[in-house]
């Protein structure tokens, strides 16, 4: 009887720390149960580290990059320019009502691994694509056969710019230019021209854990490159969902401009 | 012991949640967090769509009025994550729901929790930022 009463106390205690482990009080922290650290990076046959398995990474929700910054002192801030200053300080005024990916917009570049639904990373021998479920269920493409980026005087500018990857040892570089200016850098409204420049690195540290950071280099946004990291967990068997963002935009619909006018004149999202 | 059942449901609604609630749009241009409702009514509508599942129940007001109210919740992916399904909320059930009412004054409100008739109780996924999911 007693070992009963303790096996049933076990149980409900097990229940109680899976529920705050996995569903989290608040929303600063990815959720998730306590992962083993220490099991090993898995590795492809030609001893490259493997991205993948049977599972997806659950990418977390980083809303202001400044609460990011790595490599500096503990004062470091965002390097504004004033017009990005001035534009995030109006973001903040609005409550971000105007974020492109409330629009069901693509995030584009670092702000993907920071939008959270799951992700995937695809290797296959000449490129590396990243599926994601969320911003839109959009996709990314990393060249890694070598080739250099294109003029960019020619280069019409896309969301998620032109990437191309190499290894530094474990650790995948990608470095990406040809950012359109149609996205934000994060949701708390930090903004960037079509100078941006990114260098992103992927190292998958364990099994459980892949070590992001990603330094962004825009001269017309910021007087000096700034580099941001966080870590994402890895999900056991987990799989990607449908989610397709535009299907019924209600917010977009009724969103309204600084004077009160419907902010889009028309919409094609279905009401 | 009466504490351990009451615990059962609510893991079941969150263990299989994989990512945070999120908003896909500033929750804060849309609601008003110093505007929290409670409302009963009976659902009359499910909408399974992205990038917000909603459901529409008719509120009897104290005048014998009826008003139907919008509620948003999470995205279907994230809800299913939860342990939400096709017939979790149906048509006809009377529901409790608490949540955050629009900033523009209509009939419209983000989901917090929705309180079915039998008892059970299910988080929404809402997206706002300060929320704390109350286990009690």
């Amino acid at each position: 009887m007693l070992l009963q009463c303790i096996k049933k106390l076990i149980a409900v205690a097990a229940i109680v720390v899976l529920h705050f482990s996995i569903s989290g009080t608040t929303l600063a922290q990815p959720p998730g149960p306590e992962l083993d650290r220490t099991i090993p990076t898995p590795r492809l046959n030609d001893g490259k580290i493997d991205f993948g398995g049977d599972g997806v990474w659950s990418l977390p929700y980083i809303r202001n990059f400044a609460d990011r910054i790595v490599g500096g002192d503990e004062n470091s801030a965002v390097p504004f320019l004033p017009w990005t200053e001035a534009m995030h300080e109006y973001n903040a005024s609005n409550n971000v009502a105007y974020d492109p990916e409330g629009f069901c917009l693509p995030p584009g570049g670092p702000r993907s691994m920071a939008t959270p639904y799951p992700a995937e990373i695809i290797q296959h021998r000449d490129r590396i694509i990243i599926i994601f479920e969320g911003g839109g269920h959009v996709w990314r493409e990393i060249h890694m056969d070598g080739r250099e980026h294109p003029d960019l005087e020619t280069y019409v500018p896309s969301y998620f710019g032109h990437s191309v990857g190499h290894w530094e040892n474990d650790t995948l570089v990608v470095d990406t230019v040809g950012y359109n200016e149609k996205t934000w850098l994060d949701f708390g409204g930090h903004m960037h021209s079509d100078q941006l420049h990114t260098i992103e690195y992927f190292t998958r540290t364990d099994k459980n854990t892949l070590h992001y950071e990603a330094t962004i280099d825009d001269p017309g946004a910021y007087t000096e490159p700034w580099t941001i990291a966080w870590d994402i967990n890895w999900s056991e068997g987990q799989e990607l969902a449908d989610y397709i963002c535009q299907e019924n935009n209600k917010y977009m619909i009724d969103l309204v401009d600084d004077f009160g006018n419907p902010f889009f004149e028309s919409t094609p999202v279905a009401r | 012991m009466k504490t351990k059942f009451a615990l059962y449901p609510i893991a079941l609604f969150t263990a299989f949640s994989l990512t945070q609630a999120f908003a896909h749009h500033s929750f804060l241009a849309e609601f008003d967090p110093d505007s929290p409702i409670e409302i009963e009514g009976t659902v009359i509508k499910v909408e399974w769509t992205n990038p917000h599942t909603y459901f529409f129940i008719e509120v009897e007001s104290e005048d014998g009025d009826f008003e139907e109210w919008a509620l948003e919740m999470g995205s279907p992916n994230g809800l299913t994550r939860r342990g939400w399904r096709r017939d979790t909320l149906k048509v006809g059930d009377i529901v409790t729901v608490t949540g955050t009412a629009a900033r523009d004054g209509r009939a419209k409100a983000n989901a917090e929790t929705v309180v079915l008739d039998t008892g059970q109780r299910l988080f929404a996924g809402t997206s706002r930022p300060d929320f704390v999911e109350d286990n009690n």
